[in-house]
């Protein structure tokens, strides 16, 4: 009864597998895995990919979900990179308008869904291509040459390793204590789990969701910043596929599509975890179109074992 | 052609159905009357299969069978009106009425031309020739869809038809539609059981009718045999609850509603005062439920004016009414009240979610303190809600509201679904917050807990309080009397 119990924990059976497949790859590939270096680049790609997901786990707790983030992080990058090209804004400033932008998104994102009754899937896909075109106006085919002041942003190393993995880890720390311990964060799970009983409840769950695509885009905005410094480059193409990756990451981390479920460190072990099947897979020689079969798999099969173990407690329930 | 023998179904707390028995024939109007609860639904989802009886036999024809689903009840020829409609708005009135199931042509193909030809026909014999086969339903009246519903069942040609509270949202001249197709349908042999708790209804149309109560068979008369009074008689007959406690009501007025209307109600105009427990009889649709989510700032009203300990109040959503010291306690606990996946501890921090920080020992020792004081049965305050029976989820739900320490206590069918026990504990927590100084808004359509409760009872009928009684003058009969627009005194719009 208990092991169910244990299995239900996403977080829990999440962390070791990914433990158990380190340990796999230790004993197969000693003197290619187990390095501080592909340990410090592993980090370092899924550093972007783990700040999203952190804001899309706050939306998938209650029941939400964005499916512009990827087009915001080439946005926030591309508006910022404008910025400092054209018009040789500071560096400061340029940033600052790039979040602001973001914010902008997710608030027309938010006020839509919460105030004008549109479903997120709907509101977010249009949201997507409208975001991703006015990247591509900003940055077109690419804008590079940023201020020494901005590539140090992304491109700095702190203890071997580089400045995103520990924005990311920053991010992660933080929203994860944020969400634990303060009523505002809290407020997503009641709202997850029973919209209804949430507004009865004296919960405004209007604004809420409000915040909640403002807080994921300005993520997103953050991401994108920090995307367009490491790479020395605004792309109008970044973040192409990324909403897709971060909710995949997000599922695996625990989080439900109708919302209730979901821990902040279950998104960064999500994306831990898909950053090293892929990094499993280049080391091992396997063929990069495997990745997208394999992680396919995994996702149905971890969604279908919590579906199996959810039945299997019922129908104990129901016996005794 | 229907024969039912001993009949038992209990559920979690609850003996919905013990040992009823029952025959149906053929080309006979067959009524089941009884108060809600009295076990008239599970009854019917027995004979169609959404219900399997823990004991019992069914016999069809006199062949014993078992129904397991729907699909097997319709083979046999059983088909349903449930009072929930199930007809889907986004689809047009011709293939809700053929509900999947549309005449074909030799090529498999639907045919439109049939389909839309026998719409027509059944349309003009429900009385709404007018209607459009093609139109979407979602644009429709409640009235207009619950006759398509009937539409719908009277397609496949039944042997047996059962209606569910049919009448209750339409309107006297649908009604005599209905009535009219259900002699017609009599006549050429279908059998008709007709679940209602309106007298006059029963009385017109039923040629036998059977009484249920708590779920136990109480017998079956010839209509023309029996009157109303008798009936009621056998539905309300009970050894009184014990439970009459002492008024604790003072003159103070805490609540103050004049003329408020809104989706749902329309003039409305009371008052409850400190200490007060007032209960609200009605049936089902009567409008309690939508002005208690009016004063809750739900949905808020249109119009009228509210007062609350004697300054203005006019709620725009249920956080500004918390803030006032009102709490609801709403009737669908697993839809509405509740957080059915999380813990009791969350359950009853959710009312609490003020600015801060999340103090998570706080919510769990207040919990465990309302869980002792509240008899609220479980192995651990981290217990998911889902798990708990039906009176514990319920008192979940009012300690939940009770740790808000409100003023004004609204609760909606409080005791729905919840066990004799439970019951009488959450009776004395309502009594107990009156002592306190508390009020309470007290919406049941189980007339013998208005009756133990309150200290006056409102009656409302289609929207409208046409009563008032008082706890001395107060009976069953006469709230049943006034609840089911029988009254004397006022006439419905």
């Amino acid at each position: 009864m208990n092991l169910t119990k244990h299995l239900q924990d996403r977080v829990l059976t999440l962390g070791f597998t990914t433990l158990l497949l380190c340990v796999l790859m230790t004993i197969v590939f000693p003197t290619q895995f187990a390095t501080v270096d592909n340990f410090s680049q592993i980090l370092l790609n899924l550093s972007i990919d783990t700040i999203v997901a952190v804001g899309m786990m706050i939306l998938m707790i209650a029941g939400m979900f964005d499916l512009s983030v990827g087009s915001t992080v080439a946005f926030s990058g591309g508006m910022a990179g404008y910025l400092m090209y054209y018009h040789q804004t500071p560096v400061f400033l340029a940033i600052l308008a790039g979040l602001l932008g973001s914010l902008v998104i997710g608030f027309v994102n938010g006020w839509f869904i919460a105030k004008g009754g549109i479903n997120p899937m709907i509101q977010t896909l249009a949201m997507m291509g409208i975001v991703r075109g006015f990247a591509l106006m900003l940055s077109g085919a690419g804008i590079q040459n940023f201020p020494y002041e901005f590539i140090y942003i992304g491109q700095s190393r702190l203890l071997k390793l580089q400045a995103p993995v520990w924005y990311m880890i920053g991010t992660v720390l933080v929203m994860a204590w944020l969400v634990n311990k303060t009523v505002f964060f809290r407020r997503y799970y009641f709202i997850g789990g029973n919209e209804k009983a949430a507004r009865l409840s004296g919960i405004e769950v209007e604004k809420m969701k409000i915040w909640a695509f403002v807080i994921s885009a300005l993520l997103a905005g953050i991401a994108g910043i920090l995307l367009s410094s490491r790479l020395g480059a605004a792309l109008s193409t970044s973040g192409r596929g990324l909403e897709l990756r971060v909710i995949t990451a997000v599922i695996l981390g625990g989080a439900s599509l109708s919302g209730g479920y979901g821990k902040i460190g279950g998104a960064f072990l999500g994306a831990l975890f898909m950053a090293i099947v892929n990094n499993a897979l280049i080391i091992g020689r396997i063929s990069g179109y495997w990745q997208e079969v394999i992680l396919g798999s995994i996702l149905i099969t971890a969604v279908g074992l919590d579906q199996w173990l959810i039945r299997r407690s019922q129908r104990v329930k129901l016996k005794s | 052609m229907l024969r039912i023998e001993h009949v038992s179904k209990t559920f979690p707390g609850v003996k919905a159905l013990n040992k009823v028995s029952l025959e149906v024939h053929a080309g006979q109007v067959h009524a089941i009357c009884g108060e809600n609860g009295a076990g008239k639904s599970t009854l019917m989802n027995c004979l169609v299969g959404a219900v399997q009886p823990d004991e019992g036999q069914l016999y069809w024809e006199n062949e014993p069978v078992s129904i397991r689903s729907f699909q097997q009840a319709a083979r046999l020829g059983i088909s349903i009106v449930y009072q929930e409609l199930s007809i889907i708005d986004s689809l047009s009135v011709g293939e809700n009425i053929f509900a999947g199931h549309p005449p074909l042509t030799r090529f498999g193909m639907i045919d439109f031309a049939e389909q839309n030809h026998q719409v027509r026909k059944m349309l003009v014999r429900l009385g709404m020739a007018a209607l459009d086969p093609g139109q979407k339903t979602g644009l429709l009246s409640v009235a207009a869809r619950q006759m398509i519903e009937l539409g719908k069942a009277l397609i496949v040609r039944p042997r047996l038809l059962i209606l569910d509270e049919p009448t209750a949202s339409l309107t006297d001249k649908e009604s005599k539609v209905l009535f009219s197709i259900i002699r017609e349908i009599s006549q050429q042999g279908t059998a008709v059981v007709y679940i209602s708790h309106r007298m006059p209804e029963i009385m017109q149309i039923s040629d036998r009718i059977t009484v249920l109560k708590d779920g136990s068979y109480q017998g079956t008369f010839p209509t023309n045999e029996i009157t109303v009074d008798q009936l009621i008689q056998k539905m309300v007959g009970r050894a009184l609850t014990t439970f009459q406690a002492k008024s604790h009501a003072t003159s103070e007025v805490v609540l103050h509603v004049q003329n408020l209307s809104g989706k749902g109600f329309q003039n409305v105009s009371f008052e409850i005062k400190k200490g007060e427990i007032v209960g609200f009889a009605g049936l089902v649709g009567a409008g309690r439920t939508e002005l208690a989510l009016a004063i809750f700032g739900e949905t808020p009203a249109l119009s009228g004016t509210i007062e609350l300990e004697g300054q203005p109040f006019l709620p725009q959503s249920p956080r500004e009414a918390i803030q006032k010291g009102i709490a609801y306690v709403p009737q669908e606990r697993k839809w509405l009240g509740l957080f059915m996946e999380k813990s009791i501890v969350e359950n009853i921090a959710s009312s609490q979610l003020e600015k801060g920080w999340y103090r998570k020992h706080i919510h769990e020792k207040n919990a465990q303190e309302l869980c002792r004081n509240r008899a609220i049965r479980t192995p651990s305050v981290w217990q998911q809600v889902r798990k708990l029976s039906g009176g514990n989820q319920q008192k979940v739900v009012l300690a939940k509201w009770l740790n808000t320490r409100p003023e004004l206590l609204i609760v909606d069918e409080p005791t729905h679904g919840v066990d004799v026990g439970a019951k009488a504990e959450i009776y004395e927590l309502l009594k107990e917050q009156t002592k306190a100084g508390k009020s309470v808004m007290l919406i049941s359509s189980e007339l013998p807990e208005l009756l133990a409760l309150s200290d006056r009872v409102l009656v409302m009928y289609q929207g409208q309080i046409v009563k008032e009684i008082t706890r001395e003058q107060a009976t069953e009969e006469n709230l049943l009397h006034y609840a089911s627009g029988r009254t004397d005194s006022i006439s419905s719009p």
